[in-house]
């Protein structure tokens, strides 16, 4: 594994260097490396190694004792990552029972009659020992052995499963992503029970040791596209990563888009659906967010809701997303520039009414929706980021002061303030996050569009942002597509969502030949019931 | 270091960008609150000089974002009207601005209001200036008052926000003749050049208020040829002719049948003219084909129109009634030698090379074209009751 490989040239990169090498993170590898790396036959030795490693670590424990009461033998392990009362009653007894014949003390025997761990792995390299204790590993040394053994009696404290917060719904399964990877991968192992689901491990974070896998389909997903993944990873070089957003950043193909080109979700039921369509999955231990791609823009405007509400239901909702999409992009810019720019576009009486309202506004009305859009961003920061209790006083406070008290006092016009609001509803109907923030970013250099060149500004950015999204990959996969470029056979999932006895085949993604989903002809009707 | 040059390329690029936007030195962005919105122009003379009249709306008026204010119902106050004079309409405009502290803004104008006086001078350089202005529209509605076009602008509607508002609903309700200033430039432009434009007239103020709060309806039309008002006719006539020039929105005709009393009353629901020019011989006939549907809206006859023969009686009347009321204002504007009824086009489309030769004499020629008018009516639904309302049943003849 990479660390390993790492571990090795950093050995032979310290003798060849020597004090040269002031990197921190280089001169830890080499600390570390300083130590045998392969056990030795004194257990005294391996301990003391493992003590210096473990120096000034109180929630390390060193439990020596006799196995079969004959071999001296010492557990290691971090307290709180393991389960003691399993070493306590199963472990600790069975290994001290005395064995019938004494003489002949096999190893292997030990292993086959006297353990009684599933989860057991030998080592001979203390570089593993250790990353197995600290990943919550009992490690058992015993003298005159040059083995150890890693028992896999891991737990810690962890969150119960938990309705996803981020992507609540009304239909659907509750259960979402938890921090801990070994039941994330549960989840969706329980969801996609077939053995081709294959999940590869990856560890990344020089200090945090952090796991990762990829999920994908053996068959569904193109082989080149794991390798490109696992590639992609390998090369991340950094001291901890402690969420996929990390991870995201460091693998994304256009790191300053404002366009996530990644989806981020908390629900196993939306990575099994995405496995399912041939895509990959990274999950990472302690966070409850896995990341899946390749993507579309598309994806990230469909809610996995659309696929469990009937199909006509999904589409009328899917087209009110969409339709909202374009308010939260553009209304705001719209209204400036119709004010400044376009006042015969207006009906007569709507313009007048506009124009009473902001007959006192003392503010020029694109200097009106940039404070106000502001404003919004702020209250809508300080929503997510305070503590419950001070919550409910910041919405009371936004609503007041902005909403009625900024009226009254003539400093912003009320259409103002319902192009603002309607905006920001509109920002949120986005099912997915990061997609809503990136619309609502771009909204503010709209406005200055608008501002200073009117309709004309508005179709700039409009290109401007379109040409954009148009070189956007996403894994080698065009941003926009299926609609640019065209796809027709995958419109059926984005302009409608159609009927799933429709849906038969896959979306198609680069390489990708095994597109067939399901059988045709699976439309429910009473004549067929025989069949 | 390349890196660095390519930031440094890019940031230069951008800044060159920027600059060429401002190259053109044109900036038409105007606040909301530094436009005067024009909702009426009135054009007339005064001795020599152009007159204009703008209506103006002021919004603080108008109530919307005050909340504060409270006293927003002021007796209909939301316009206010000022006049500029000049030699021609630029330099009218060049002193009404003077008196206005906002940018005029032409985008809103509802209504064109021409004074009689200024119809019968000509009305060219004015629709010209209207045409080529680009914030004005095309689309205002155009309208000619008898007296002066600031008298009616002056006017505050009870009903309406201002009077250029209520003269433009007024000429939506298509009761009467509905013409914008890019239909009297085509009229003029056309092969008759002549148009029929709508007259408007002060409805005088209810008793108890004041002089100024009434409003001006659309009462008869003006006719014009080449670009010059040369008399008008009543409602009923402005109604003849609308049959012909197939633009009948809404119409109601009431007809006493033989042999009955009392009277049938037809709603127009949709009506169809076709116009059927014809040249033998040197003479110029023109058919007229008339087919509409109606509605009976009222029947106060004792016929029950479940019968046959009396829906056919009836639609016979009416049809008659209608080909009078045509034949009527035909021969008004026959005396009147204005072609404002469309045959010049219709034989000019027919009958191209005949027309080439007459095209400049057709004002002698139209008065004698002979007209055929065959109406026929078609009756849809009798209403809500298919037999005469309160009259005992035996009186009702079946």
């Amino acid at each position: 594994m990479r660390f390993f490989k790492k571990s090795r040239n950093g050995v032979t990169g310290n003798h060849q260097n020597g004090t040269t090498r002031n990197n921190e993170q280089e001169l830890y590898i080499a600390q570390q490396n300083a130590q045998p790396y392969v056990l030795s036959f004194n257990l005294e030795e391996n301990i003391e190694t493992l003590q210096s490693v473990y120096e000034n670590c109180v929630d390390v424990v060193f439990r020596s004792f006799q196995v079969a009461g004959t071999t001296n033998a010492v557990l290691v392990y971090i307290d709180g990552l393991v389960n003691v009362e399993e070493l306590d009653l199963v472990v600790l007894p069975s290994l001290m029972r005395p064995l019938s014949s004494i003489t002949d003390f096999d190893i292997h025997q030990l292993l086959s009659q006297t353990l009684t761990v599933s989860k057991v792995s030998k080592t001979q390299l203390m570089s593993e020992c250790i990353e197995s204790i600290s990943s919550g590993k009992a490690v058992l040394l015993i003298n005159r052995y040059n083995h150890a053994f890693s028992l896999g009696v891991g737990k810690w404290e962890k969150r119960s499963i938990d309705e996803p917060v981020g992507e609540a719904g009304i239909k659907g399964p509750r259960e979402g992503f938890i921090e801990s990877l070994g039941t994330n991968l549960a989840l969706v192992r329980r969801k996609v029970k077939s053995p081709n689901l294959k999940t590869k491990a990856i560890k990344i974070g020089t200090y945090t040791q952090t796991e990762v896998v990829v999920c994908y389909i053996e068959g569904l997903a193109h082989p080149a596209l794991i390798q490109e993944v696992e590639e992609r990873l390998h090369r991340i070089k950094i001291d901890g990563i402690l969420d996929v957003g990390y991870i995201e950043e460091l693998i994304e193909d256009n790191p300053y888009s404002p366009f996530p080109q990644m989806l981020n979700t908390e629900r196993p039921d939306v990575v099994a659906a995405s496995l399912l369509e041939g895509r990959f999955a990274i999950l990472q231990d302690g966070t409850p967010f896995a990341l899946v791609a390749p993507i579309s823009f598309y994806s990230l405007l469909q809610s996995h809701e659309d696929y469990y509400e009937r199909s006509l239901i999904s589409t009328v909702i899917r087209w009110v997303r969409y339709l909202f999409l374009l308010i939260s992009l553009f209304l705001p810019s719209l209204y400036v520039a119709l004010l400044t720019f376009h006042q015969e576009m207006v009906p007569t009486t709507l313009l007048l009414t506009m124009a009473a309202s902001r007959e006192l506004i003392p503010f020029p009305a694109l200097v009106e929706a940039l404070m106000m859009e502001v404003v919004f961003e702020a209250l809508r920061e300080a929503g997510v980021r305070l503590p419950k209790q001070a919550g409910a006083a910041v919405s009371i406070v936004g609503a007041l002061v902005i909403g009625q008290a900024a009226v009254q006092a003539g400093i912003v016009s009320a259409p103002m303030i319902m192009v603002v609001s309607l905006t920001g509803i509109a920002s949120f109907t986005v099912p997915r996050y990061a997609t809503g923030i990136a619309i609502r970013m771009l909204r503010f250099p709209m406005i200055l569009l608008a501002g200073s060149l009117g309709l004309l500004g508005v179709m700039l950015g409009l290109l401007l942002i379109l040409i954009h999204m148009a070189t956007l990959r996403s894994f080698g996969v065009p941003y926009l597509s299926p609609m640019a470029p065209m796809q027709g056979q995958d419109m059926k999932d984005v302009l409608v969502r159609a009927p799933l006895w429709k849906l038969n085949t896959r979306p198609q993604l680069p390489g990708i030949d095994n597109l067939t989903r399901q059988g045709s002809d699976q439309k429910p009707s009473p004549e067929n019931k025989d069949q | 270091m390349s890196g660095l040059t390519k930031f440094k390329k890019m940031i230069i690029c951008f800044l060159i960008c920027s600059n060429c936007l401002l190259l053109s030195g044109c900036w038409d962005r105007v606040e909301l609150n530094d436009l005067a919105l024009v909702t009426g122009l009135g054009i007339d003379k005064k001795g020599k000089n152009t007159m204009l009249t703008v209506q103006l709306v002021v919004p603080k008026q108008l109530g919307g974002g005050m909340a504060m204010g409270g006293s927003n119902t002021k007796g209909g106050g939301a316009t206010i009207i000022r006049t500029g004079t000049g030699a021609v309409m630029a330099d009218a405009i060049r002193d009404l601005q003077e008196k206005i502290p906002r940018r005029l803004f032409w985008g809103h104008v509802k209504a064109v209001v021409f004074s009689e006086k200024v119809a019968k001078e000509g009305i060219r350089p004015y629709i010209d200036f209207l045409s080529r202005n680009p914030q004005m529209r095309l689309r205002s509605n155009m309208f000619i008052c008898k007296g002066s076009a600031k008298n009616v602008l002056e006017l505050s509607p009870p009903i309406e926000q201002s009077s250029a508002e209520v003269m433009r609903e007024l000429s939506e309700l298509q009761f009467l003749f509905r013409v914008t200033v890019k239909d009297a430039l085509q009229m003029l432009a056309g092969s008759t050049q002549t148009a029929a434009i709508p007259l408007v007239q002060i409805l005088p103020a209810q008793k108890g208020m004041s002089d100024l709060q009434t409003i001006a309806f659309i009462q008869r039309t003006a006719i014009f040829k080449k670009d010059r008002m040369i008399g008008s006719v009543n409602d009923k006539m402005s109604r003849g002719l609308l049959w012909i020039r197939n633009e009948v929105e809404q119409a109601n005709i009431t007809v006493s049948l033989k042999g009955a009393k009392g009277t049938i009353t037809a709603a127009i629901i949709k009506m169809h003219t076709k116009l059927i020019p014809e040249y033998k011989n040197g003479k110029w006939k023109m058919i007229v084909k008339i087919t509409s549907e109606d509605d009976v809206i009222s029947n106060a006859t004792n016929l029950s129109l479940y019968n046959k023969k009396h829906i056919h009686l009836a639609q016979k009347a009416l049809a008659d009634e209608t080909a009078n009321r045509i034949y009527a204002a035909l021969h008004k504007v026959q005396k009147m030698k204005a072609d404002v009824v469309g045959f010049g086009e219709a034989f000019h489309r027919k009958y191209p090379r005949q027309w080439n030769q007459v095209k400049d004499r057709w004002e002698d020629i139209f008065p004698n074209v002979e007209v055929t008018i065959k109406a026929k009516v078609n009756f849809r639904r009798p209403g809500m009751n298919t037999i005469p309302q309160g009259i005992p049943p035996e009186e009702v003849k079946k």
